[in-house]
């Protein structure tokens, strides 16, 4: 092949330029709508206004339900940081040739088992167990299962990765198997361990099924309170909420892209 | 005095005896290779001493202390890997100063001795660099210096220039010894390069198949090999079968089927041997131990020309002769050698 591009060449990029707008335009939309001066969620907008985002901050219902889906993201996120690092520290390093594989399979199962019937199996379960959906320990659960395939899978790659004899190195240093750990291996399966809970965080904002048939009486998820809201009513402050989480999920993914990078995804 | 004892050290992995009864004693100072091919246990013998393999059988002794089942940390020996294992999210000098903190070392005397050790292995002003920004025989020294700088009372290295292009790998050989010469460290040394072994060592450790084959100096390891495995590892050799007669005087009598040759070998041996005789001792129209041929191949190899003679026998022996040597191919060629220069292994 030469260097200079052919007319299919350009047609090409003009039509993948195409696809991802379509694929966008939602998004896009969406943004748009937000700042529609007009009483519905409809085109063409009429006019620029920021009335939906303060009707949005006086909403409180819709505030509520931001900071539980907040706060069960937070504690997902932090939860599955420690339970899937030492679940991935120990199927690579020590379930051995014959475990790890079937390990691997079993921990990534929540990814692979549709989530509506995670959730009736958790529902089931936690009614037995007699708890119910009472003090929003089902539905934590359930959020904390669903994501933890994301922060299990980044670090197990990391750690395969990880060129061992750096700790063996520090071990001839003088240092022992906690310092080791602490100065040597965390460091290096960081990136993972970052992108994991970041993907644990946003993936259980955005959890449907699982939030739907789990959660405590009384209490809802942005995602639910959204729904429920639009079954309802059809102005802009469910575009202005949706402009928000978008403006929020896309400064978390800059700031992590820019501190410790993306790069162990790229396995 | 003795650094460094391995008192008949076994090793198994499940059914897989990977080292057999390996004893060694290494003296201050000493510079000792572990030399053989893949999976001889080399580098299994270096784990074992470094404390990352457990030991089976045996014992292994610091001096006079005992530390066959010392953790690595307390081992204090300085070891330098194959793919250097540098730490990727520290500095060169956070590097270095890892060991220096494990040993509570105060931060003046830290920067001291970094600086001290970095100017030893020319890398002083590269401080602040992340081992990414350096070149593969930067990062090698780097890890050199890492293991240096706690003044460790042993230096394990593990092929430690096997992933440096040729050239140089020439220069690190070199440097290599030149700095442990300096600092007078005893140092452990695996490889699979021979020509690395003959040039830095004091003593070579031949293995074979998880037993020693051979230590000895590396002229006695070139000159005298124990057996046909060391002779075929070290450089190159001509071997001639044979049975031995007799001996005159020093030497001893071998009839082969390229006649009756006059070699050297150990005292005990007799029977059947192979007579074994380095390319480059191997001179034209010399009469002593000469054998007749014809010249099947005539390689010009700039040092050197490469001379493939076939015996009547059958057997071909290779020469390499002065480059400007009048050699045909398909000519007649006799080839001799001093009876000093032939060596008798048993068979």
């Amino acid at each position: 092949m030469n260097g200079r591009k052919t007319v299919w060449d350009h047609l090409f990029t003009l039509l993948v330029t195409a696809i991802y707008l379509f694929l966008m335009s939602p998004i896009l939309l969406v943004v748009i709508l937000s700042f529609n001066a007009g009483e519905f969620l409809s085109l063409p907008i009429e006019g620029m206004s920021l009335r939906w985002f303060v009707a949005l901050f006086h909403n409180t219902r819709f505030l509520d339900a931001t900071l539980h889906s907040l706060l069960l993201a937070a504690v997902a996120a932090v939860v599955n940081g420690v339970i899937g690092t030492l679940a991935a520290i120990y199927v690579v390093r020590f379930a051995g040739p014959r475990l790890a594989n079937p390990l691997r399979l079993l921990m990534s199962a929540p990814l692979l088992v549709p989530e509506i019937l995670t959730a009736i199996a958790l529902l089931f379960y936690f009614f037995e167990l007699g708890v119910g959906n009472n003090y929003g320990l089902a539905i934590q659960v359930g959020h904390i299962i669903v994501t933890f395939p994301y922060v299990f899978l980044n670090v197990s790659s990391a750690l395969f990765n990880f060129d061992r004899s750096q700790e063996e190195a520090a071990r001839s240093l003088g240092a022992g198997g906690w310092m080791t750990f602490r100065r040597v291996t965390l460091p290096a399966v960081k990136p993972g361990l970052i992108t994991g809970c970041l993907f644990a965080f946003v993936i259980s904002f955005d959890i449907f099924n699982i939030s739907l048939l789990l959660k405590s009486v009384g209490m809802n998820t942005l995602p639910l309170e959204l729904f429920d809201y639009l079954r309802f009513n059809f102005d802009p402050t469910a575009a202005a909420i949706a402009t928000v989480s978008i403006g929020v999920t896309f400064v978390a993914v800059v700031i992590v892209d820019r501190t410790v990078g993306l790069r162990s995804l790229r396995f | 005095m003795t650094t460094l004892t391995l008192d008949g050290i076994d090793k198994f992995y499940g059914d897989l005896h990977i080292l057999k009864d390996i004893n060694l004693e290494v003296g201050q100072g000493e510079f000792i290779s572990l030399l053989g091919p893949s999976g001889c246990g080399k580098t299994t013998t270096l784990r074992c001493i470094a404390g990352f393999e457990p030991i089976d059988r045996g014992r292994l002794l610091f001096g006079t202390r005992e530390m066959t089942n010392v953790a690595p940390e307390h081992r204090d020996l300085g070891m330098v890997f194959q793919s250097y294992a540098l730490f990727p999210h520290m500095t060169v000098a956070e590097n270095l100063a890892f060991g220096l903190e494990v040993r509570k070392v105060a931060p003046a005397e830290r920067a001291a001795r970094i600086a001290k050790v970095l100017e030893m292995v020319r890398l002083a002003g590269y401080e602040g660099r992340f081992p990414r920004e350096l070149s593969g025989g930067q990062q090698q020294r780097v890890a050199l210096a890492r293991a240096l700088v706690i003044e460790p009372a042993v230096l394990l290295l593990d092929e430690p220039l096997a992933n440096l292009d040729a050239a140089l790998r020439d220069d690190m050989r070199f440097f290599i010894r030149d700095l442990q010469q300096r600092v007078g460290i005893t140092t452990i040394y695996v490889t699979h390069d021979q020509s690395e072994a003959l040039v830095m060592s004091d003593r070579i450790v031949v293995m074979e198949k998880g037993v020693v084959a051979q230590c000895g100096t590396p002229k006695e390891i070139y000159e005298r090999p124990a057996s046909r495995m060391v002779a075929g590892f070290i450089g190159h050799s001509d071997v001639i079968e044979g049975t031995v007669l007799g001996r005159e005087g020093a030497m001893i009598v071998v009839e082969t089927a390229a006649g009756r040759l006059r070699a050297h070998g150990p005292e005990a041996v007799s029977g059947p041997v192979h007579l074994m005789i380095r390319p480059e001792k191997l001179r034209p129209g010399l009469a002593e131990n000469a054998m007749t041929g014809r010249v099947k191949k005539a390689v010009y190899q700039g040092s050197a020309l490469l001379v493939v003679v076939e015996l009547p026998s059958g057997q071909e022996i290779s020469a390499l002769l002065d480059a400007d040597a009048a050699v045909a191919v398909g000519a007649e060629l006799t080839l001799g050698f001093a009876a000093r220069h032939g060596w008798v292994i048993a068979r």
